[in-house]
């Protein structure tokens, strides 16, 4: 059948680990940055050190960016969740005239250059009254995320009989017993990951924040201008934590997908 | 006459369709049907696919609205009455089980959304699964672990779960194999009796809906071509369409004359037909088992001579291809046991008699 050859595997593996370095190696370098002592970075390092995340966690400042981008990431990704499903549904499961055009309108924002969607958000909010500040951040990340949420469910909604619904109905089921006992929970997966992606694209979004935040920063925004402007290894640090709490999200996200396919297979 | 109040009900049909028609972009996919369908009765809608046959059954069920006509439950109209009202449901195609619940979750659905305690649940959950021999564990299995068999007793014990007065069934067989369709088939009627419920059933098959059925309804774009019992539809098909539905048969294209007999317009022989409506082109068709090996012509009504091309066998039965000429081929079966035992491409004769064969006049509505 398809039997690689030794040579072919050989090289096959040699691409793997070199895709791979190339993928994480400038991470790890962030890694070693944020451990060395010294404010700039030199290799090997001379000195390992923790002081920089000692001072990351002392920061009143850094606190509070974390906590506007937490807010944000989770706001946009509830909103979006909620909007991407219904609009899954109308994407994907239901017939309309129409639905041709909105598929292709709602995959636009995806394509427009985010700095450019950020200054027409930006233009739009002033020429409404909107001051820009992390609420204006929240509604700016969901032009560009709530599609893209769709999008991630629409691929589960695709996968669903049609018939199921039908079927429960046909057995007495009202629409929101229907929705309740049937749709939502056979969607389940799909949300879920459209959640985590809504979270974790918002969570790490640098150019609509920047035109949108106004005078509240959040984590990428205060990485970009330390890195203009007075640099400290607390950027690295952060960059590593920021990395971290993306990692944990996701190993959260994997788990939940093991547990459910797990009950389903009858194990549990 | 006096008539009690029962016998007025069992009089009554518990299904009656009035002239309903379903027209989708000026298309009628059911063209004007009218039918009653009898307390008990297994029904079969047959049909090949297009013919309008699901279609009627969506609206049947209360899925899709009648763009014309009257759907009479008991003789109150239910056109308007929506899927999760109606005291009818139905088993699917895709039979349309919940993958994010168990066996036992899904035959309970119908009791659950209905409010039934979960101990009265588990009880019933539990004696449908023994009357449709599915064991006690299957209880808490996950349907996604289930064999084509045993998803089918799964949809049909959920179905009858819901206690329905109409069971409906749209093809829930046709995507097993052969051998468990004939066994489910069989239990399908088991179940008919059993529970004395009216069934309405949709196949393509015939042969599955001669099995099952106490009468079958043939459809072809959007009407019926016959209803009748398994017995009529075979022994008497009114068109050409129900006789060829039914299996391989063979159609000979012949002229009437104005002396009632036939000539055929491949070969030009002459044959006596049964009476006929009309003169002119007609189809002559002949079941592969009326036709025999005959020594002369004094042994059928009429005879014709070919050879012997191909020889196939089926089981407890045995059909042969016989050419005849350049342009005719004839099929012919026989026991196994009445096997031809000349050679292959040696000259044959072969008959028929009169009232073994068929006769429609070629029109709009074969």
């Amino acid at each position: 059948m398809n039997e690689i050859g030794r040579p072919a595997r050989w090289l096959y593996g040699m691409l793997i680990a070199l895709v791979l370095l190339f993928v994480y190696l400038p991470m790890m370098t962030l890694v070693m940055a944020s451990f060395s002592r010294s404010k700039f970075f030199k290799f090997p390092i001379p000195q390992f050190a923790t002081n920089w995340y000692a001072d990351v966690f002392a920061s009143l400042s850094i606190r509070s960016f974390f906590w506007t981008s937490l807010v944000i990431a989770l706001l946009v990704a509830t909103i979006a969740t909620v909007l991407a499903f219904f609009g899954a549904l109308a994407f994907a499961r239901y017939r309309w005239a129409g639905r041709k055009l909105y598929q292709k309108v709602l995959l636009l924002p995806i394509l427009f250059p985010q700095a450019v969607l950020g200054l027409a958000l930006l233009l739009w909010f002033s020429a409404i009254g909107v001051t820009p500040s992390w609420q204006a951040a929240v509604f700016a990340h969901l032009v560009w995320i709530a599609p893209i949420t769709t999008l991630v469910i629409a691929i589960q909604v695709y996968s669903f009989d049609p018939a199921m619904e039908e079927a429960a109905v046909d057995l007495g089921a009202t629409r929101w017993q229907t929705l309740k006992e049937v749709t939502l929970p056979i969607l389940t997966p799909g949300i879920v990951s459209g959640f985590l992606s809504a979270f974790l694209l918002s969570w790490a979004n640098f150019p609509l924040s920047m035109f949108s935040t106004g005078a509240d920063q959040t984590i990428p925004e205060w990485i970009s201008a330390k890195i203009q402007s007075g640099y400290t290894p607390q950027v690295p640090a952060v960059g590593t934590l920021t990395m971290l709490a993306a990692v944990i999200v996701m190993a959260l996200g994997g788990f939940a997908a093991w547990l459910h396919a797990r009950r389903r297979a009858g194990l549990a | 006459m006096v008539t009690t109040e029962a016998e007025a009900r069992a009089a009554q049909p518990i299904l009656q369709l009035r002239a309903i028609e379903k027209v989708f972009d000026q298309f009628a996919a059911v063209d004007r049907i009218t039918l009653d369908i009898q307390e008990g009765e297994f029904f079969t809608i047959v049909g090949p696919s297009g013919s309008g046959k699901t279609t009627m059954v969506r609206m049947l069920v209360g899925m899709d609205k009648p763009t014309r006509g009257d759907i009479l439950l008991r003789g109150q109209r239910i056109n308007d009455v929506p899927a999760n009202k109606r005291p009818t449901c139905m088993v699917f195609q895709s039979l349309a089980l919940f993958p994010h619940r168990t066996v036992g979750q899904n035959i309970e659905f119908p009791l659950k959304i209905r409010g039934v305690d979960p101990a009265a649940r588990k009880k019933r959950a539990l004696e449908l699964l023994a009357q449709l021999r599915l064991p006690d564990h299957y209880y808490g299995k996950a349907v996604t672990q289930c064999s084509g068999g045993e998803r089918q007793r799964v949809a049909l014990a959920r179905a009858l779960a819901f206690d329905p007065e109409i069971l409906f069934f749209d093809e829930p067989l046709s995507a097993l194999d052969y051998k468990l369709r004939k066994v489910l088939e069989k239990e399908l009627k088991d179940i008919h009796r059993q529970t004395g419920k009216t069934f309405v059933y949709i196949t393509h098959s015939l042969e599955e809906a001669m099995v099952m059925s106490d009468r079958i309804g043939v459809m072809n774009r959007g009407r019926f071509v016959q209803v009748g019992t398994p017995n009529e539809i075979y022994g008497s098909p009114t068109t050409r369409f129900v006789s060829e539905f039914m299996g391989e048969v063979n159609i000979l294209d012949v002229t009437v004359g104005p002396d009632g007999t036939a000539t055929d317009d491949v070969t030009g022989a002459r044959y006596l037909v049964p009476p006929s409506a009309g003169a002119g082109p007609c189809s002559l068709v002949i079941r592969p088992e009326s036709l025999r090996f005959v020594d002369g012509p004094s042994q059928a009504h009429n005879v014709v001579t070919g050879t012997v091309y191909n020889e196939y066998l089926l089981g407890s039965r045995v059909q042969y291809q016989i050419r005849v000429g350049e342009k005719q081929v004839l099929l012919l079966e026989n026991l196994r046991d009445q096997r031809y035992e000349g050679d292959l491409d040696s000259p044959v004769t072969v008959g028929w008699d009169t009232g073994d064969s068929m006769i429609f006049p070629k029109g709009p509505l074969q």
